[in-house]
């Protein structure tokens, strides 16, 4: 990486926090935006909270779309499971025409409003972007190698753990990336049903027609994401340069 | 691995779908029914929801189907089951929905219940494995869609529905539902045009100029990775700005607020699978062509327009309906920032808690994205398998 | 010592080895020949049960390979693949190590075996144990995939089309190679291969194979003095018998007494290179000398074509 490129991230970082922990420092910038005196800053609860309980849904609803994604990939893939293998792969791609918010939108009268429709919007739009990699992952794994895994006397199990998802991890990881960027944007959709996030600030500015706030959470949102997305990208390269992989140009 | 297996065995996954339907059969209420809009419903098992005839021909075509589904094997039976299944519970839902509600009773609401959509998602999952298996031509998909998309509007047209809730949510707007419809298929699709429009060219440009390139495709990466509401926000304030201080730009219904933020935010958003496919497509060309393409004395441009692009196209056209299939889904957030389309009811469902008129919003959403996304696919596969 | 006894393979109605039988001594190199499809890898596959017979037995060093759980039989048999099979993720010494790790045996046991193979195969360990696959030529990659192979010393090595993927240059000489190392360990080998150069190159006996059956199997002279039906004939090339006879024979058996002019041969000279030497200087007769520079005799034209003779 370019000596520019990780300043400009150090930046962007800085700037962020900077901009969670004392959002008042920055209230110049967002008062021209204001019309009748209106506060240039949200002041209906902490940026810093908010920030950290948006995080919070979207990394538990990952990582509970992991482990739910990763052994359903690996479960379809072995013999016993091959039956599914068709069918799962049309259901992956089924899916996925399907908007993120309209799951959320149907968890609501399903299990009233709060964190648990957007907890459980983000878990199931989650699981296919990881899904549809674990498989992707796993099948690209060169016949050669397991078969040579396998003349040299490893059992299934020790395929499994030291060939195949070793040699899938790298695209597992980007799943998992792509999963938490939706994510992020389907939490941020969250505040309308009342889950406690970012979005709070977008809606809020919405509501009482008030720019500043619409762009500064607008802004923190997207912040995030970018350097979120970034920093897995980083640990997704730096996982495939040490499995031996030459690393593409661009992901 | 592929020894003959007896026929009569059990099959896994349709014995999955068996139990599913054993269980929306038997433990789950058909039809919601609600004394009004707003109250709790109360869940009608099949022998409450229909007259006995019915509820013993849903049985009798739930255990058929489960039984295809368990023991058969050949997909073809397996599909006219699903199919079957379907065109017997759809239908008979509306009539359970006017069987229910008691008569000249116009505050009373009935809706799918859990166990009409268990048996649709059997049916449903039974048909999409099949149909997965037949590997069927792209003419057999886009004709299989037509007929679906046919069948759907006779259904809604023969007024069979007309007593269910959805319909009574849609038929207390249905000025407003085209309006919306017309707005969200505006809002996606005429992004997409826009995008076209740009996207092809720019791609072009960095297939032909490598410096450019990874600067383009990391720019657009950043700008994919920005979540809706949070572009759609970041676009308001300047937008606003513009409106206020552009007479011209106000007079071309540029506002701060509305669909102008969300067709810009779109517009970005389709640009990145655009221009990417257009480069991947461009990139995996075979040198050998263009070698003799050159060879044979075409200009640039000539190589452009009757070699790379012609064998690009698949390529082009699958980061089209990437870009398409993910506007259709995100146009729906429009309307938080009063861009309007389907979003409108999906969010003032939810304002109301009113699951029907959510799903007013939803199913012709993922109905529109669903139905893009095969004719799409159909339409890729006849560019692969044409001058090839 | 490996022992095949009628071995079958049938797939539903397909038999795709019927009913074969042969025996490979310790210390031995077999190679199986013959066109794609004539069974030949099924063949192999079945004595480490990467495919289980349908019927017949394997018998490694009087042992009942059924007798052994599969798994551990594979760890006490060596298997190179066309493509090799190495491990992307891994290092070369990664690699190595996989059937020893498997074993459990301990680290430096492990690390001083992977020195010693990376030595025998010619690859520096400093410059080579950390590389990854894909940073390596064909040629090495091929070397690393035989080593893997000998990691745990296995009794036996089965080779499926080993040096398939290199381009011919590398090809003999990693042929040569691999003959060097099996002399010096002492390893019985299975080959299969459809190349008949490489065959009679390295076979000590050599199996043909054609359309799921053995056809013959036997050392590389007899198959062209006694070719047991028209097919191993027209295998070993019809026009080329006489001259591949010449390759197995070495000047030592032609040789007569007497004295010539010229350039001297060597004891160990094949009669196809002296006939070729023979042919370049126009001459009928050269002398030979053996491995200490000593005259022994004469080498003539009319000795080594009768060699080179086929029984009619």
């Amino acid at each position: 990486m370019s000596a520019r490129a990780l300043t400009f991230r150090a930046a962007a970082l800085i700037l962020l926090v900077a901009f969670i922990t004392a959002p008042q420092l920055f209230a110049f910038v967002f008062k021209p935006l204001t019309v009748n005196d209106a506060p240039a800053i949200y002041n209906h609860g902490s940026l810093l909270a908010l920030t950290l309980s948006h995080l919070r849904t979207v990394f538990l609803a990952t990582l509970a779309s992991t482990v739910l994604a990763v052994g359903l990939g690996i479960f379809v893939t072995r013999p016993s499971g091959s039956e599914f293998l068709p069918l799962s792969r049309s259901l992956v791609n089924i899916g996925q025409t399907f908007p993120p918010v309209a799951v959320l939108a149907i968890a609501v009268p399903l299990v009233g409003f709060g964190e648990k429709p957007t907890f459980i919007a983000l878990f199931l739009y989650g699981l296919l972007p990881i899904f549809e990699n674990t498989l992707a992952g796993l099948s690209e794994v060169p016949p050669q190698a397991l078969e040579a895994a396998k003349g040299m006397g490893m059992n299934a199990r020790q395929r499994l753990l030291q060939v195949e998802l070793p040699l899938a991890l790298p695209v597992i990881l980007a799943g998992i990336r792509l999963s938490v960027i939706i994510g992020l944007g389907t939490a941020t959709i969250g505040s309308t049903v009342a889950a406690k996030g970012l979005g709070e600030v977008i809606i809020a500015g919405l509501q009482s027609n008030n720019v500043a706030f619409v762009l500064q959470g607008g802004l923190v949102v997207a912040l995030l994401a970018v350097l979120i997305h970034d920093g897995m990208g980083i640990a997704e390269r730096a996982v495939a340069k040490r499995l031996g992989r030459p690393v593409d140009e661009v992901a | 691995m592929s020894s003959l297996r007896p026929h009569l065995s059990l099959d896994r996954l349709g014995s999955v779908i068996a139990v599913l339907i054993g269980v929306a059969l038997f433990a789950s209420p058909f039809v919601v029914y609600r004394a009004n809009r707003i109250v709790a419903g109360e869940g009608r098992m099949l022998t409450a929801a229909l007259p006995p005839a019915g509820a013993l021909g849903i049985i009798l075509t739930g255990i058929g189907v489960a039984l295809c589904a368990a023991l058969l094997r050949n997909p073809l039976p397996r599909l006219a089951a699903a199919i079957l299944g379907l065109a017997t519970v759809v239908p008979i839902v509306g009539w359970s929905a006017t069987f229910v509600t008691p008569l000249g009773n116009t505050f009373a609401r009935v809706s799918p219940g859990l166990g009409f959509w268990l048996l649709a998602l059997a049916f449903a999952l039974l048909a999409a494995d099949a149909l997965t298996r037949l590997r069927l031509g792209p003419w057999v998909r886009l004709a299989a869609i037509a007929v679906a998309a046919g069948a759907i509007a006779l259904l809604l047209l023969s007024g069979a529905w007309n007593d269910l809730s959805l319909l009574k949510e849609y038929a207390n707007r249905a000025d407003s539902f085209w309006q919306e419809a017309r707005q969200h298929v505006w809002l996606a699709f005429g992004s997409m045009a826009a995008s076209c429009l740009v996207g092809l060219p720019l791609g072009i440009l960095a297939y032909r100029v490598r410096r450019l390139r990874a600067a383009i495709l990391q720019i657009l990466n950043i700008v994919q990775t920005v979540p809706s509401i949070a572009l759609f926000g970041i676009l308001i304030a300047p937008l606003g700005y513009l409106a206020t201080h552009v007479p011209l730009a106000a007079a071309l219904g540029i506002r701060g607020i509305g669909a102008a933020p969300a067709f810009i935010a779109l517009f970005l958003y389709s640009l990145l699978p655009v221009v990417a496919n257009t480069i991947t497509g461009l990139n995996q060309v075979p040198a050998a062509v263009t070698d003799a393409a050159r060879g044979m004395g075409l200009s640039p441009r000539q190589r452009l327009w009757q070699v790379e692009l012609p064998l690009a196209l698949p390529v082009i056209l699958a980061g089209i309906r990437i870009a398409l299939v993910q506007n259709i889904g995100l146009a729906t957030v429009a309307a938080l920032i009063g861009g309007g389309g389907f979003g409108t009811f999906v969010f003032q469902g939810i304002g109301q808690t009113a699951i029907d008129l959510v799903l007013l919003g939803t199913l012709p959403t993922v109905a529109l994205s669903f139905a893009t996304a095969i004719v799409f696919d159909a339409i890729i596969d006849l560019t692969r398998r044409g001058p090839t | 010592m490996i022992e095949i006894e009628h071995l079958t393979k049938r797939y539903g109605e397909t038999i795709v080895v019927d009913d074969v039988s042969l025996r490979v001594e310790e210390g031995t190199i077999a190679v199986v020949v013959g066109t794609s499809g004539a069974g030949k890898s099924t063949l192999l596959r079945m004595i480490n049960r990467l495919v289980e017979p349908s019927s017949g037995r394997v018998l490694i060093d009087g042992r009942d390979t059924l007798s052994i759980p599969e798994d551990e039989l594979r760890h006490r048999i060596g298997y190179v693949i066309q493509a090799y099979g190495l491990f992307p993720h891994r290092t070369v010494s990664q690699n190595i190590a996989t059937v020893p790790r498997l074993l459990g045996w301990d680290r430096k046991k492990i690390a001083a075996r992977v020195d010693e193979l990376l030595d025998l195969f010619q690859l520096d360990p400093g410059e080579f144990a950390g590389k990854f696959p894909h940073e390596l030529s064909g040629g090495q990659q091929q070397r690393v995939g035989v080593a893997r192979a000998l990691a745990a010393k296995p009794a036996v090595l089965l080779m499926d089309e080993p040096f398939g993927a290199l381009d011919p240059v590398i090809r003999s000489k990693a042929q040569d190679d691999l003959l060097a190392i099996q002399r010096r360990l002492g390893a019985t080998i299975v080959l299969v291969t459809h190349d008949m150069n490489e065959a009679f190159h390295l076979g000590d006996r050599i199996a043909v194979m054609d359309q799921a059956r053995l056809l013959q199997y036997a050392a590389p002279a007899e198959l062209l003095t006694h070719p047991a039906e028209p097919f191993v004939e027209q295998l070993t090339g019809t026009a080329e018998r006489p001259f591949r006879l010449l390759s197995l024979t070495r000047v030592k058996e032609a040789l007569e007494p007497g004295d010539a002019e010229g350039e001297a041969l060597v004891l160990s000279t094949t009669l196809h290179d002296a006939l070729a030497r023979l042919i370049a200087l126009g001459k009928d007769a050269l002398p030979v000398i053996d491995a200490s520079g000593k005259a022994v005799g004469r080498i003539t034209v009319e000795r080594i074509l009768a060699h080179g003779r086929l029984p009619a």
